[in-house]
């Protein structure tokens, strides 16, 4: 954010006034082609910027810290569960994947909105008894391992990573930028290997009170699954198309094209990183450069269905009418098996009745579990925006340095005026507002809505 | 994290049992991501009788990432550069995780049957195609010939 100029010096007018001569008014020249430009395009997307400027800028810190409390909302808990499904992923994917907003999507699952992360089997096979099932289940930790030293991490200094302050571990002989490079590095190893112990924990505690309740003089653990919940789970779930991986169903079902989806691949389902419009390109022309490109184009498309490509990926979920346990339920502990006649054939849908039951049922997309998707976009944009405002400043300097040059050739043939201050060999004010102009017209022009590129972009996005 | 997800190691099961007419993937023994990777040219194109080598590795975010795919056989297309890096939509923007290995070297596949001039990554080539289509593929064809011959082994 630093070279973002303030509000108050985009909109302050009072450079206009200034003797144009001044010493102010020159050192400040340079400040104003960006502001100048930067206003241009704010002039065409007022909204792009707003959300940014408003936010206080949170300190290293306070940022590390909301790092790490997303970080452990992400650690799964054996006795946070919902219908025998948990509120945080096993892991299929790696931590640097899950940018979801925990909070959101534990709710969802509490509601019965989306499906609980379930512990997922690697395979299953069909002629497993009851008892074999409820041994395997009974083998499942809460998390899937993690490599204990990633590569990347090797020659990283975590230091005692129970004590809070690391600033010790910072080289300080380092440039300024190197340091802020370094801590992030370490802060992040040592995120890593917390995630890692906070899972170990999590999966230890869990081991102790599966044991525990395997001694009959202890009271039952209620937040523990009983057989049947843990038997008619597994014995009726099926593989997932994404992961491969065998989950109790039922899964969530995509809104577009009905097919399902685990909840640990659907929250990896996001907007594509922000981009250019793709262009079909003449191959006689020459492509224009990225940096050359207007920002305000840059685009975010929300996720296509992964299954039928249709945009506006949504999904949603009807919960088991077999069971409901833990939150919202009875302790998983109680679950019994109800003998019904069909009590081998469970809620499997045709496609017909489950879009029937759908109607009324929340929809969920990716967008609704990032809610800052728009946010992050509109930094990414404004990154671009100070990148070619200071290419456009350097641009102009040039221009100005090479005008200033021509009029000193001219004013050494012309011996008349070498001592008078007024012909100063730097151009004037109204030169300097018209280079400005000239170029904040020209970006301005680019992002107009009849320009070429816009027409392509409408038509890519079809 | 550590080992293969069950994903991949039943991709290449099934890859190996079942596999698509005219397509090989052979995983590396010491790197299970990484696959030997062959694909008949298509009948009717200017490829037709060749064997055309290829490499594909799984990137770790695979499959929320696009497989890697790179032409080793040198070959004369406008959406293949002379590195055999290839233009094509399922590799990018169009990628999809409920796409696969088998889907994607399809694709490859078709994508011989049918270059698409307009979207090109060998601007030279294109040109070509545009300009002079039926020299392009005598072009192609002789491509085929000096460099994806089928070899006996
Ligand atoms: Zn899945
Ligand atoms: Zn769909």
């Amino acid at each position: 954010m630093g070279n973002v100029p303030t509000k108050a010096e985009q909109n302050d007018p009072s450079w206009r006034n200034n003797n144009p001569n001044s010493n102010e008014a020159k050192r400040t020249r340079n400040r104003r082609a960006v502001s100048l430009v930067s206003g241009a395009f704010r002039g065409n997307n007022g909204s792009s910027q707003s959300n940014v400027g408003s936010h206080r800028r949170r300190t290293t810190k306070e940022r590390e810290q909301d790092k790490e409390e997303r970080a452990k909302q992400l650690v799964v808990k054996y006795n946070e569960n919902v219908d025998g499904g948990f509120l945080a992923p096993f892991g299929v994917y790696g931590f640097d994947k899950l940018d979801y907003d925990a909070k959101i999507v534990k709710t969802l699952i509490k509601e019965r909105k989306l499906a609980p992360f379930y512990t997922p089997l690697q395979d299953f096979d069909e002629s497993w008894t009851k008892e074999e099932i409820i041994k395997i289940v009974d083998g499942l930790p809460l998390h899937s391992s993690y490599e204990e030293n990633l590569e990347e991490f090797d020659d990283v200094p975590v230091g005692n990573i129970n004590r809070r302050n690391f600033d010790d571990l910072i080289d300080r002989t380092l440039s300024k930028k190197d340091q802020r490079r370094q801590r992030s590095q370490i802060f992040r190893a040592r995120l890593y290997k917390k995630r890692i112990l906070w899972q170990e924990k999590e999966d230890e505690l869990f081991l102790e009170k599966k044991l525990a309740s395997r001694n009959p003089a202890n009271e039952p653990d209620k937040f523990l699954p009983s057989d049947d919940l843990k038997y008619d789970l597994y014995k009726h779930g099926s593989e997932c198309p994404i992961c491969f991986l065998y989950l109790p169903g039922p899964m969530n079902y995509s809104v577009c094209c009905q097919q399902p989806i685990c909840t640990e691949c659907f929250v990896q389902i996001r907007r594509a990183e922000a981009h250019f419009p793709h262009e079909e390109i003449d191959p006689t022309t020459h492509a224009p450069r990225e940096e050359e490109k207007d920002p305000n184009l840059l685009t975010s498309e929300p996720a296509s269905c992964p299954y039928c490509a249709i945009p506006d990926f949504s999904i949603s979920y009807i919960p088991p009418t077999s069971r409901r346990t833990g939150f919202g339920g009875i302790p998983s502990g109680m679950f019994t098996i109800k003998l019904e006649p069909e009590a081998d054939t469970p809620e499997e849908m045709t496609p017909r009745s489950r879009s029937k039951s759908l109607e009324g049922a929340s929809i969920i997309t990716s967008d609704t579990i990032r809610p800052d998707w728009e946010l992050k976009l509109n930094k990414e944009r404004a990154r671009l925006v100070r990148r070619s405002t200071n290419a456009t400043a350097i641009h102009i300097s040039n221009r100005l340095v090479n005008s200033a040059h021509m009029t000193r050739r001219e004013s050494t043939q012309d011996n008349h005026s070498s001592n008078s201050s007024r012909h100063t060999p730097e151009p004037t004010a109204d030169e300097i507002e018209n280079v400005m102009m000239e170029e904040a017209i020209r970006l301005s022009l680019e992002d107009s809505p009849g320009d070429k590129r816009q027409k392509k972009r409408s038509q890519t996005m079809v | 994290m550590a080992s293969l997800p069950k994903r991949i190691i039943k991709e290449t099961e099934r890859l190996i049992s079942d596999p698509v007419p005219g397509i090989t993937a052979e995983p590396h023994e010491d790197n299970l991501r990484y696959f030997n990777v062959t694909v008949e040219g298509p009948a009717g194109s200017p490829y037709e009788n060749g064997i055309f080598q290829l490499e594909l590795y799984l990137p770790d975010d695979y499959p929320m990432e696009a497989p890697k795919v790179r032409f080793l056989t040198k070959i004369y297309h406008p959406n293949i550069d002379r590195l055999g890096r290839i233009c094509l939509d399922v590799l990018k923007t169009n990628w999809s995780p409920a796409l696969q290995i088998r889907t994607v070297l399809l694709s490859v596949q078709a994508l011989l049957a049918s270059p698409n001039p307009n979207d090109p990554l060998a601007n030279d080539v294109a040109e070509e195609w545009i300009q002079n289509e039926a020299g392009a593929k005598a072009t192609a064809r002789e491509w085929t010939q000096k460099y994806a011959k089928k070899v006996e082994n």
